[in-house]
This record gives structure tokens, sequence and C-alpha cells, in this order.
């Protein structure tokens, strides 16, 4: 499903979350990297069609979001799996993607329960799903997150910082999924995890303060960073110049990794930069504009 | 009509299963049964009609079971916020509307659990010794005319209220209003008791008495005199229909709101 963003605001009081952002979307996994306070729950949120926006346009497929009748069009078709997913500590799994079933327009109870069963076994739960969610680990919440959301077979599916709080085996098994779902999807994955985009996207985009600084290939954000990427070993302090974005101790020094236009040491050599570092020489280089 | 029938099942369902709902109504209910005193159904003579009997047990459970129920129903509503459900519930198709309608039917179905076990179990006690099977079918009319209704006001208030006011300050403002409103004399203070108001079920227990007596204070004189007609069949079904009908209020506003509210619209220039 094709997403054409257009102006979008949104204001909380006198706190502007977003300020007039344009974004257009393909189909795919699409990455929304910021910072946390960026804005991109609350783009995430408008999207789902849970929030309004203030002003400006934001379509999804044929259907307008500003109206009543294009929010219901589109969460029709719609897997969401919010920031921090609440579940029914009372129910258990199977109970509870029943009733998110029911509320998506399952109504074929055959296939539902069946659709149920295939999900829970995708996310590994299947010899959880009589248990009671409430003594679930905060992983398996999450997959139990990701479940429901794919209930129904959704074209849109959009993620909310959904590697959060996993273990580094969870977070690899859970981008894999996501990636495999997107090949006829449109995935929207948000997160401040820049490894998650660099191992899932070909598309990125990069918000703060509520504006989109950056959109475009995962791979012209890493060569923001190109000229600007320097390792330095040394055995002694970090370099005061540039952000230094990793520091690995080995026999030979420190190796660290500097973001920084100019050498941050005078045996300082040029390097590949990462997604990572991009993204770190992108928020170096925007200016900060004050919102709200 | 699917969205409806699956908020009422999985509304019915968690509150059934939760252990206070049960505890609390075995409390109160064994309770009542134990002081209910020498005009409670326990001491009634042996050729008392079966609706008397029966009128007479559903008064006495609604006197304070209700308390347990609006308790229990004030975080229903609120919860979804709380255990952070909310922002899912409203990404799914259904009409805001729908998911409160629901948690009603849900509600006031899974509190008639408990309410309609205690008329059994009470109609079981008396068969032994009263020989009469009409006990039963009196012990579901009253559980229709004197229980139900009560409970569909008390979900009314208790879903919608705490949307207001904190879960704990309705709790209080409940238990205040239940003594005032039900049991007050209406010579003491100015208050509803005695009126077709009264979710305790006062104008249809005493159509089942049907002895002449009024199980409390069924048209007593007081304030709001066009609310106290005379106790007959037609005030009683008057009552249930007004007490229903009082409890749909808050629910109806509250779903306009909600309606509004996700009829929301946006402009495309700031």
């Amino acid at each position: 499903m094709h997403i054409e963003i257009t102006d979008l605001r949104r204001r909380f009081g006198r706190v502007t979350a977003l300020d007039g952002v344009d974004l257009t979307v393909s189909n795919g996994m699409f990455g929304l990297l910021g910072t946390n306070g960026a804005g991109k729950t609350t783009l995430m949120r408008i999207l789902a069609g849970v929030l309004p926006a203030t002003s400006g346009r934001a379509v999804v497929g044929d259907h307008d979001l500003s109206t009543r009748a294009g929010r219901v069009a589109v969460q029709r078709r719609l897997g969401y799996l919010p920031q921090d997913v609440g579940l029914y500590p009372d129910l258990t799994p199977t109970e509870f993607l029943d009733y998110i079933g029911l509320l998506k327009g399952l109504d074929d109870r055959a296939a539902r329960c069946r659709q149920i069963g295939e999900l829970l076994e995708l996310v590994g739960l299947s010899a959880e799903a009589g248990r009671k969610l409430k003594g679930f680990s905060g992983g398996m919440r999450r997959r139990v997150g990701i479940a429901q959301a794919l209930l129904g077979d959704p074209t849109l599916l959009i993620v909310d910082e959904p590697t959060v709080g996993l273990d580094p085996e969870e977070r690899i098994r859970f981008r894999t999924l996501l990636s495999s779902l997107a090949g006829n999807r449109t995935v929207l994955l948000s997160t401040h995890i820049v490894e998650d985009v660099a191992q899932t996207c070909r598309q990125t985009a990069v918000l703060a303060g509520g504006r989109v600084l950056f959109t475009g290939a995962v791979t012209d954000l890493t060569a923001r960073a190109d000229g600007v990427t320097w390792e330095i070993i040394t055995p002694g302090p970090p370099p005061t110049e540039g952000v230094v974005v990793s520091a690995i101790a080995r026999a030979d020094g420190t190796h660290y990794r500097v973001v920084s236009p100019r050498p941050p040491a005078p045996d300082a050599v040029l390097v590949s930069p990462s997604l990572e570092e991009g993204y770190v020489a992108l928020m170096r280089s925007a200016t900060p504009t004050p919102v709200g | 009509m699917t969205a409806l029938l699956a908020v009422a099942r999985y509304e019915f369902r968690m509150q059934a299963r939760k252990r206070s709902l049960w505890i609390s109504a075995v409390l109160l209910g064994g309770a009542l049964v134990v002081l209910q005193g020498e005009r409670g159904p326990h001491h009634l003579p042996l050729d008392t009609p079966a609706r008397e009997v029966v009128g007479t047990w559903a008064l006495l459970f609604s006197i304070l079971m209700p308390l347990a129920y609006g308790m229990l129903l004030a975080d229903r509503l609120v919860r979804d916020r709380k255990l952070r459900v909310e922002p899912l519930l409203e990404s799914l198709p259904h009409a805001p509307a729908t998911r409160l309608a629901g948690k009603f039917l849900g509600g006031v179905a899974a509190c008639g659990l408990p309410g309609l076990a205690a008329l059994l179990i009470a109609v079981a006690t008396e068969l032994p010794k009263r020989h009469d099977p009409a006990l039963i079918g009196w012990a579901l009319v009253a559980f229709a005319v004197v229980t139900l209704p009560g409970i569909a006001m008390v979900a009314g208030f208790a879903l919608v209220c705490p949307t207001l006011v904190s879960v704990p300050l309705f709790r209080v403002l409940f238990v205040g209003y239940w003594f005032w409103g039900n049991m007050l004399a209406p010579g003491l203070l100015p208050s509803l008791t005695g009126t077709l108001l009264t979710p305790i079920g006062d104008y249809a227990a005493t159509w089942l008495l049907g002895n002449g007596a009024t199980a409390l204070f069924a048209g007593t004189p007081g304030i709001l005199p066009f609310l106290r007609p005379d106790p007959t069949a037609a005030t009683a079904a008057a009552s249930v229909a007004v007490i229903v009908l009082f409890g749909l209020i808050p629910l109806a506003v509250a779903a306009f709101l909600a309606h509004r509210n996700a009829r929301q619209t946006w402009p495309a220039k700031a």
C-alpha cells in the first residue's frame, strides 16, 4: 500500500509533535528512524487511525485518513503493533488473538482458529497457547503483539519500536520475521535502533523535532558519512574531536570509530561508514530547530 | 454485530473469571442470609405463596450484592487505558460505541451470574421444606424484574462515571449513593428511596410479594412525588423500564461523545 504524507502537523497543546511532515512510502519495508521524542510514535498513531492530525494530508492507498471513512477503510487492511502493546492478563494468547480476530471482522470461526494456530507457531508460542498472559515475559508479550498484528493478513503493517526490551536472539528473530513479511506488504518500522533498519530496510526516513531530516535509500543515508568516518587505534583516552560511534578494546589498543569533518587525530584513517555512522553524520549536520 | 458480540463475550469471560466477583458475592450474600432477621425469607410461614418467598429473597440479595457489582465494574472501561490495550483496540475498524455497548452487556451478564446463582441456591434450600416447584419459575421472574434491572443501572454508571472521576472516588460515592438512594427512609432526609428509580428493585419486589405490603419504601411520600406512584403491577413494570433506561443514559452520552471523536476530521491546510 502506497502512503503519501503531505505537510502533516500535530500539536499537543503548545507542543508541536509533527511540524509539516512530507513523506512517501512504497511497498516493502520502510524504516523510520529518530531519537526519542522525534515524532515517530505520533506519526505511527496517525497512520493507524488512532490519533487525528491537526492538519495536513495522509493518504494510504486511495484512502484519505482525514475522514472517518478513510480511517476505517485503512484499519480493515491494517496490522498495528503499538510501542508498548498492552494485553489482557486474564486471557490466554489463543483467547486474546481470537478476540482481536473477531474485532478485525474475521467471522469464519474455522479459518480464524486455523490462522491463530499458524501465527502462534510462527512466533514460537504454540506451547504457551493455553497459559494466561499475566505470566508472560516482555519478549513473549511482544510476540503475542506481532501475532495479533498479523491476524487477517494485513496489507499494511505498522510496528512501533518492536524490538525494545527483546534479548539479542529474539531481536534478530523478530527482524527476520518482519523482513520476510514485507514481500507483498508495506511494513512501516519505527525504531531508534539503527541496526534494525540496517538489517531489514531498503528505504528509510529520519525524523527529528517533528520534521523529516532525510528520506531515501538506506545506502544514501550511509553515504552521508563518506569521508567523515575515521578509525583511530590508541591506548590512550578517546579523541575529543567528533562523535565516537564505537570503541573496541584490543591487544594493540582501543579501536575508535569517529564521525568528524576533520581528522580527530594525526594517525586517523578514513574508513567505509556504516548506517549508524551515516545517521550520526546526518544528525550532526542538521541544524537543531526548536519546536513547540 | 460480530464486534459487539465479541466484546460482550470476552468481557463476560474476563469478569466471570474474577475471583473477587465470586468472593464478594459469597461474602455479601452470605452475610445477608445470616443477618436477615425476623422479616427475612427464612422466617416466612410454610404456606406463604412461592412468589412472595422468592420476592423476599430477591429483595434481600438486592440490598447489598449490587455494591459488589458496582465496585467491580468501576474499572472495566478505564482499565483498557491502564493496561495499554486502548491504542490497539482503537486501531481496529469497529465503532467505539460498539466496544462500550459490548462491555455493558458482558458486564451485566457476568454480574448477573452470581445474582442468579444466589437466587437459585436460596430456592434450592426452600424446596425441601415448601415442596413447591413454582419457586424455580418465580426465581427466574424475580431475577428478571428485581436483580437484572438493578445490575443494568449500576453497570451503566459504573462503566462511564470512572472516566470522569477516579475509580476509588467513584467507589466511595457509589456506596454513599446506594444507602442514600435505596435504603434511607424518605422521611429522614430527602432521598430517592421509594421512587421508581431505586435500583434495589423496591417496586418489582413489592409486586412479587403480592400481599398488599410494601417491600421497603415503594411509593412512600417524599421528594419528587411524581416518581412515587402507588405500587401496582403497572408501576412495577414502569419501574423496571425506568431503571434500565436510566442506566442507559450515561452509556448513550459516552457513546455519543466517542462517536463524535471518532468522526473527527482535520483540514489539509493549517
